[in-house]
């Protein structure tokens, strides 16, 4: 490992790392008093920044050789297209279609084209005429639907009431023929009854004028029970 | 005052305008050519060099988003081509090998036609590997902050750090060799 290398700092600055903060002038107080202290005590790393210095003064003195003539309208190849993409007004034409983004995102930017009119509005919320017109519409299905409840209600109730009086009407006539069907067999049950209790009394009556008849044969068929 | 940015010049040099491109290149061309030099230690080497990177340039000019400075994104191309030069030249050689000086290597001062002064430095970076030279190159002629140069190069910043350090370990050998012959 070369010695510049392992000479760290409790900063962690090698020799490299000054030299090169000393050359861009980059050093501050405190690397800056490394660097003098680093000088004084390592006569290696003072011999670098020396040759370092003497290297930086040439080249500052260096007096640039002047170009010989030659060619240069050889290097210039024609006219050349550059690609598209690296259009210098790219970047900004893409920070402005960003930008017109993010308004359009913020105030709710919203185009509408009806009936051949385009409508550009800043809001969210509908304009009072397309509140005037959803509101229209609502009704106007509200209404439609109330109707037609309405009707297949009536309609309902109609058929209901016929049914009913309908099935009142046959309760009422079979009621009736069931009564007079009652009647009548009582009035024959009676009128049974009462024959019956006839053909009874006049039996009896026949059975006890045939016993005094035998009783009291020649007495005209009257018994002292008749007396 | 009036002079036109970069960017400006690009896109017209982008629509096909052969003077804004000329223009763009007259801006940039001697710091590049000077990079070539530096790190091929040739003159000629340098302007080959130096054409490659500007077609290269102009074949990519459609990609430059402007998100960093054109410089630092001239360089990154800089950095790559110079890359492929050095594997063209020496296929068989790392990019963190000490470069071999070949006999064609060894007679770099005839080729080299610079000043005195820049002379020994650069004569110096030619002698490290191409990964510690193209750090010492950035930071210090190409006035790059490390972050710069790890983007540029693809490599960490910190690895940046260490590179430079390394390199700047190696260039004290090499100068005090120097100044010892003089």
């Amino acid at each position: 490992m070369p010695k510049h290398e392992s000479q760290h700092t409790a900063n962690g600055l090698n020799n490299e790392q000054l030299l090169a903060g000393w050359l861009e002038g980059t050093l501050d107080k405190g690397t800056g008093l490394q660097f003098e202290k680093r000088c004084l005590e390592d006569d290696s790393f003072a011999s670098q920044v020396e040759t370092a210095n003497f290297f930086a003064a040439g080249a500052e003195l260096f007096q640039g050789e002047e170009v010989p003539s030659w060619d240069a309208e050889k290097t210039f190849l024609g006219p050349q297209k550059s690609p598209w993409w690296t259009w210098q007004g790219l970047p900004a034409l893409s920070l402005a279609t960003s930008f017109l983004a993010i308004v359009m995102l913020l105030t709710g930017l919203q185009i509408q084209t009806r009936d051949g009119a385009l409508t550009i509005s800043f809001s969210d919320q509908h304009s009072s005429q397309e509140v005037e017109r959803l509101v229209a519409v609502k009704l106007s299905e509200f209404k439609l639907a109330q109707q037609l409840a309405m009707n297949n209600y009536s309609q309902g109730i109609q058929q209901q009431q016929i049914d009913a009086s309908g099935r009142l009407t046959e309760y009422l006539l079979g009621a009736s023929r069931k009564e007079r069907r009652e009647d009548f067999a009582e009035l024959i049950k009676h009128v049974n009854e009462q024959r019956t209790d006839d053909q009874l009394f006049y039996a009896r009556q026949v059975s006890k004028l045939q016993q005094d008849i035998f009783a009291n044969p020649f007495e005209g068929g009257l018994s002292p029970t008749n007396q | 005052m009036f002079e036109k940015s970069d960017e400006q010049l690009i896109a017209k040099a982008l629509q096909g305008n052969m003077q804004a491109w000329l223009n763009l290149l007259k801006r940039h061309e001697k710091s590049i050519y000077n990079y070539g030099i530096r790190m091929t230690g040739k003159n000629e080497d340098a302007l080959d060099l130096m054409q490659e990177v500007f077609i290269s340039v102009f074949r990519n000019l459609g990609r430059f988003r402007g998100e960093g400075s054109f410089k630092s994104w001239l360089f990154s191309i800089a950095h790559f081509r110079c890359i492929e030069f050095y594997r063209r030249k020496k296929p068989m050689q790392a990019l963190d090998d000490i470069p071999e000086l070949s006999s064609q290597d060894k007679s770099m001062d005839e080729n080299l036609y610079i000043t005195q002064e820049n002379q020994q430095l650069v004569q110096a970076m030619q002698q490290l590997p191409l990964s510690q030279k193209t750090v010492v190159e950035l930071k210090f002629f190409g006035q790059f902050t490390f972050a710069e140069i790890a983007e540029q190069t693809g490599i960490s910043s910190n690895t940046a750090k260490s590179r430079l350090y390394v390199a700047l370990e190696k260039l004290k050998t090499l100068m005090e060799v120097d100044y010892a012959q003089a």
